[in-house]
């Protein structure tokens, strides 16, 4: 699972890359609605926001009406899950990463659809072991009754 | 792309020779053509389409094997006809492309994808809208190696028209 900005930090150092990664990473967001210039641009980005921040919370209820039910999530280890397997997912106890940051993102608008490409980094310890993962992911969004939707997410470690 | 699996040249499951000659003798007007009527193929016509209801699955479920076959036949033009000008792409390490940079990298004479196939395709329709979700197998030889992934992917179309075109296409490696 990832989520695209700061988590949880354990040091001083770690408190200080949180609040820069935090300024980045509302400065990105600025900057890509800005860049395109469009109000669904700007909501879905605000949205892509929110869904860091539920998942935080870790408030299923908030993610629950973001999602299309139909939604499509794959994970950057090739698994997919449904939208209620992966609010299960979100819900479900277990140990949350040292660092996630988003480095870019960037919208792109088709008519009704929004497409979000973005990468992000994660830092943390899994069953002991320390990783350090890098990703690409796509979010693509649908205008539904007024209501911007998230029917697919998909991520990929980058290789090289 | 190069991948975990290697087989030695002479234990390959297909004839490269006799690929690179196919693809000499199929001219690109052919190609072309058989683009065409995959993309004008009713729905029962596709293997990946039983089970599907509406009749626009089936088609861009006709589209994606042809997507395919354009691939395997490197063939940048079917593939330009299928792809919006503002495509989002990331290809399974990682690396982010735009539609020229991914016809580029179809062209590349290093790469010859010898066979692909979709072992499972979804489609989920929201009016104008289509997203993809499928499990695609891909051999072939790169740089002179062979190689073979597994990759799970979903793909984004619209609508324009009486057609559809793919604006987001993103895969990740699976296990073989």
């Amino acid at each position: 699972m990832r989520r695209r900005f700061p988590s949880i930090k354990r040091s001083l150092g770690g408190r200080i890359a949180s609040l820069l990664v935090i300024f980045v990473g509302t400065a990105l967001l600025f900057v890509s609605a800005q860049s395109t210039g469009s109000a669904a641009v700007t909501s879905v980005l605000a949205l892509e926001h929110a869904w860091n921040q539920a998942e935080e919370r870790k408030d299923a209820k908030a993610l629950d009406a973001i999602f299309d039910n139909a939604l499509v999530y794959i994970d950057d280890d090739g698994s997919i899950r449904s939208k209620s397997e992966f609010l299960s997912h979100v819900r479900a106890p277990g140990s949350l990463p040292e660092l996630e940051v988003t480095e870019s993102m960037t919208a792109h608008q088709f008519g009704t659809t929004v497409v979000v490409a973005g990468v992000y980094v994660l830092k943390g310890t899994e069953h002991g072991k320390a990783y350090l993962r890098r990703g690409r992911f796509i979010d693509t969004w649908i205008l539904e009754d007024g209501k911007w939707l998230c029917v697919a997410s998909q991520s990929t470690p980058i290789l090289h | 792309m190069e991948s975990g699996c290697a087989w030695p040249a002479s234990q390959l499951p297909f004839s490269t020779e006799r690929w690179q000659l196919r693809s000499k003798v199929i001219g690109n007007n052919w190609r072309l053509f058989f683009i065409l009527i995959a993309i004008l193929l009713r729905p029962g016509a596709s293997a990946q389409s039983a089970g599907q209801s509406n009749p626009e699955q089936g088609r861009i479920l006709s589209l994606e094997n042809a997507w395919n076959q354009a691939l395997q036949q490197k063939d940048a033009a079917a593939l330009r006809m299928l792809l919006a000008p503002d495509l989002v792409y990331v290809d399974y390490d990682g690396t982010l492309m735009d539609k020229t940079e991914y016809l580029a990298s179809v062209q590349a004479a290093s790469l010859h994808p010898v066979h692909l196939v979709s072992e499972s395709m979804k489609v989920h329709l929201y009016g104008g809208v289509a997203m993809v979700e499928g499990v695609c197998r891909e051999i072939g030889i790169k740089n002179g190696r062979p190689y073979s992934v597994r990759l799970r992917f979903t793909d984004a179309w619209i609508r324009r028209g009486e057609s559809w075109i793919c604006v987001a296409s993103q895969s990740t490696l699976i296990e073989p």
